[in-house]
């Protein structure tokens, strides 16, 4: 019942909201750090693990906010990926690492940007591989497996506040309820 | 008493902490930029991002940066404090102050002395005039080629010859800060070895200010000796007007002390019938604890809970690590909070102008604010803990030889130095600095003090460090039964008999406030010159294992730059740049013979410091003792280049 009902809901997304984020760049680092494999953030930058944060916070027009895979229904880079490392998943679009040959398919149609193909792993040149697989927005599964943390690294290292786990059921309610709100308001004077 | 907070929605520093996390990976590693009015720039720690500010300044320019930045404001910290009592020592000699005098007028000949001020067949008053006047030269003296005065007569020959060579021998404390702020300021040094070289500099000239603030202070009021006192939040009486002294310096708490008694029938007459209780709080209870056992309710962290016993009356705070959040904390009970400093005021707080003219006049006015107060109390609130513990304090330098000289009057430090030797004494420790809501208050000292106390190393204490070890019961002669290893307890035992305590002497020995330091400089070159050997050679170590402070960052570089091995068991925002990290670490090591080692697992920095020990000791050829296998280090560095010296060889 329960795998059900979470079938016929959308993937759960990170919401930014843009007035409220400063710029800080705290979730990019937090998203990095978590992804360290058990480094906490002295320690990876004292060992110069070159860590990359799956978030990229974006201003433009005088707005800042940070972007992050959009967990897409259709996704593309499902649609393209040609050894099936990326799927759709449990409320989610998933990469397998494993499967994962790092062709940059998945990074070059993703509409926001926000899939990297980099190595984690210091290269020598001369290896058979550059370690180098498609990395982006996992909502920190592994790592709220492991902590027990309930939100994603990056909404817990937001300062303002400005990101969040978001239900699409809950964000359209909360929408449908503002715009009644507006409604009610508006028309309350109107006798038709 | 943080249930009685918790329970009345009361936020302390726990909560504030709370709320803060995460803290900026940016700022806790040193690259964020804020210098100038391009940024706030940051450099992207794992290589992304940005790896230059707008200016142009690269992740070892900024840490190195506002590293020094840090080190000038400790060392401005204490030299403030130290030309406060300097300038009180020269009013003194020219009679304008009714309300001091010298208490100590053997110390203030040995200091004469000691800074080639003549005392024959003179008035203490011109003494210390001239004495005053020397001092304040430290901050005046604009020829670069004259170090100041103290620190050049007070450490070892080989050590000064060192710091000489490095250029490190500041020649004026005002003109290190001014010139770590200039060359900081942006489009200037940009050289992270150039840069460090400054920070040490400044550091030493804070060494230089602790230095004359102690050594004055002692003048004053008093060189401390061994006194018993009690300490933690059970000192405060229910039958008394209660009022704490908060901060750092002793010119107005030495006052308040004085004039408490003359004005115990009032407090009698508001209804407390054990008239007037002072109590201590961080460094400024530290100084009154070592001169006169007065007992110390709790050191920094802490500093908010004894409002929440609902039995404070005033609360009076000079300078340093006052939390601004005490008037808050103060509206929910009847506390009074009372600045008393002209550049240290707290909105809330009551503002009662301290001035040395009048300093006894102004005490009982304070006093009186806090008297007529205690009628404010809502009994039902008040709910003082149990906890109090007994404490040995007053261990100053002359306290300890003192000691020692009732085992060897006429070396008093041949017992120390034959027990370093055999190995009784594997060395000694000391440990100083702060309280860092990072840490679970004061548990990095005690169990480091524990694990080391064991291996038979000695262990001294100032500052919050004091406060801890005092509340932890570890200023005992039980503490030293039951804590110490076989050797060193052999030797607490002997000297506290002979001395007269009745028992051991205590495994920690309480050397004074933070400005203290300069007490454990004092007694480490009175070691090195008795080898005749410098202070690098010594077994000799210092930790700081609660960091919190920018003094502590300036006493802990100075302490690195006379040569010691030195501890910090929270991360410095260093950790940005490799470069840097090598400049204290390594490059200190070859150059300095001091170094930094950050470890914030306490068990592992014990095992750290005892091996420094160990290699000290196979460096002068004595007996080592085995080693624990090493723990590995928690932050391992990865060097991006060749590492760096300070200097070209």
């Amino acid at each position: 019942m329960a795998a059900e009902s979470q079938a016929r809901r959308e993937n759960v997304i990170i919401y930014a909201d843009p007035d409220r984020c400063m710029g800080c760049h705290s979730c990019e680092i937090a998203c990095a750090v978590s992804h360290a494999e058990g480094h906490d953030l002295f320690s990876a930058v004292a060992a110069r693990l070159p860590l990359q944060p799956r978030n990229h916070v974006v201003s433009v027009d005088g707005v800042t906010m940070p972007l992050q895979c959009r967990q897409c229904e259709d996704a593309p880079c499902t649609a393209v990926c040609p050894t099936g490392a990326c799927r759709q998943t449990d409320g989610m679009v998933e990469i397998i690492g494993q499967h994962c040959i790092g062709c940059k398919l998945c990074a070059m149609v993703c509409p926001f940007g926000v899939i990297t193909v980099k190595a984690e792993v210091a290269a020598d040149g001369t290896a058979l591989t550059n370690h180098g697989i498609a990395k982006k927005c996992d909502l920190c599964t592994d790592w709220r497996a492991e902590t027990g943390a309930e939100e994603t690294a990056c909404v817990q290292s937001c300062p303002t506040k400005a990101i969040q786990l978001v239900d699409l059921d809950e964000y359209r309610k909360a929408l449908r309820e503002a715009r009644a709100r507006e409604l009610v308001e508006a028309t309350r004077h109107i006798r038709l | 008493m943080l249930g009685v907070t918790k329970a009345a929605g009361i936020a302390t520093a726990w909560d504030r902490y709370k709320a803060q996390q995460p803290q900026c990976g940016f700022g806790s590693t040193g690259l964020c930029c804020r210098i100038c009015l391009q940024g706030p720039c940051r450099i992207d720690p794992f290589g992304n991002g940005p790896q230059y500010g707008v200016c142009g300044a690269d992740r070892d320019t900024i840490v190195a940066r506002h590293l020094v930045r840090m080190m000038a404001a400790g060392t401005a910290a204490h030299s403030e404090h130290g030309r406060h009592i300097a300038l009180a020592l020269l009013h003194v000699g020219e009679h304008k102050l009714h309300d001091y005098a010298v208490h100590d007028d053997e110390k203030l000949h040995a200091v004469a002395a000691r800074l080639g001020v003549a005392t024959e067949g003179r008035e203490q008053s011109d003494i210390i005039h001239e004495l005053a006047e020397v001092t304040l030269g430290d901050y005046q003296n604009q020829d670069y080629d004259k170090p100041c005065h103290w620190i050049s007569s007070s450490l070892p020959a080989p050590r000064l010859k060192k710091l000489s060579d490095l250029g490190l021998l500041p020649h004026n404390i005002d003109a290190m800060v001014a010139q770590s702020m200039s060359r900081t300021h942006m489009g200037c040094d940009a050289e992270p070895e150039n840069l460090i070289l400054g920070g040490l500099r400044v550091a030493l000239a804070d060494l230089n200010g602790e230095m004359l603030a102690t050594e004055l202070s002692d003048v004053l009021f008093g060189t401390p000796k061994p006194v018993a006192s009690v300490a933690n939040l059970g000192v405060l009486k229910r039958n008394a007007v209660n009022v704490a002294v908060n901060g750092h310096n002793p010119l107005l708490s030495e006052i308040i002390c004085n004039v408490a008694a003359d004005l115990h029938d009032e407090a009698v007459a508001a209804g407390a019938p054990e008239g007037i209780n002072i109590v201590g709080v961080c460094c400024t209870g530290n100084e009154l604890m070592m001169r006169h056992g007065v007992p110390l309710a709790t050191n920094y962290l802490s500093q908010e809970l004894p409002i929440a016993t609902g039995a404070l009356e005033a609360m009076i705070v000079d300078v340093q690590c006052v939390m601004p959040s005490l008037p808050r904390i103060a509206a929910c009970f009847h506390t009074k909070i009372i600045t008393t400093d002209n550049q240290n005021k707290i909105t809330g707080a009551t503002h009662i102008e301290f001035e040395e003219e009048r300093a006894s006049e102004i005490a009982r006015q304070i006093l009186r604010v806090a008297i007529d107060n205690f009628k404010r109390r809502d009994p039902k609130r008040i709910d003082i803990p149990d906890e109090k513990q007994e404490a040995i304090v007053g261990f100053s330098t002359e306290g300890i030889v003192a000691a020692l000289a009732t085992v060897d009057a006429a070396d008093p430090l041949k017992p120390m130095v034959d027990n370093i030797v055999s190995g009784a004494i594997q060395g000694v420790v000391l440990f100083a600095g702060c309280n860092n809501a990072k840490i679970q208050q004061d548990h990095n000292y005690l169990t480091m003090a524990k694990s080391l106390a064991k291996r038979n190393v000695l262990v001294v204490a100032t500052g919050c460090a004091s406060g801890a070890f005092a509340k932890g019961g570890m200023m005992t002669s039980a503490a030293t039964d039951q804590y110490c290893g076989e050797g060193l307890r052999g030797v607490l035992t002997a000297i506290g008999e002979a001395a007269g305590l009745g028992g051991p002497l205590p495994p920690v020995l309480h050397m004074g406030a933070c400005v203290d330091n300069s007490r454990a400089v004092a007694l480490v070159t009175a070691l090195a010159n008795k080898l005749g050997v410098d202070i690098s050679d010594l077994p000799v170590v210092a930790s700081a294992p609660e960091a919190m402070s920018e003094k502590a960052m300036a006493i802990g570089t100075w302490s690195v730059a006379i040569g010691l091995p030195t501890h910090l068991g929270t991360v410095p925002p260093v950790v940005g740049s490799d470069v840097v990290t090598g400049l204290i670490t390594d490059a200190a090591k070859a150059q300095l013979g001091g170094y930094f080692i950050v470890e914030p697992d306490p068990e592992k920095a014990a095992d750290s410091l005892f091996d420094a020990i160990q290699e000290r000791r196979a460096g002068l050829g004595l007996s080592t003792a085995p080693r624990r296998p090493a723990l590995s280090p928690t932050y391992r560095f990865a060097p991006s280049r060749p590492a760096p010296a300070l200097l070209p060889s």
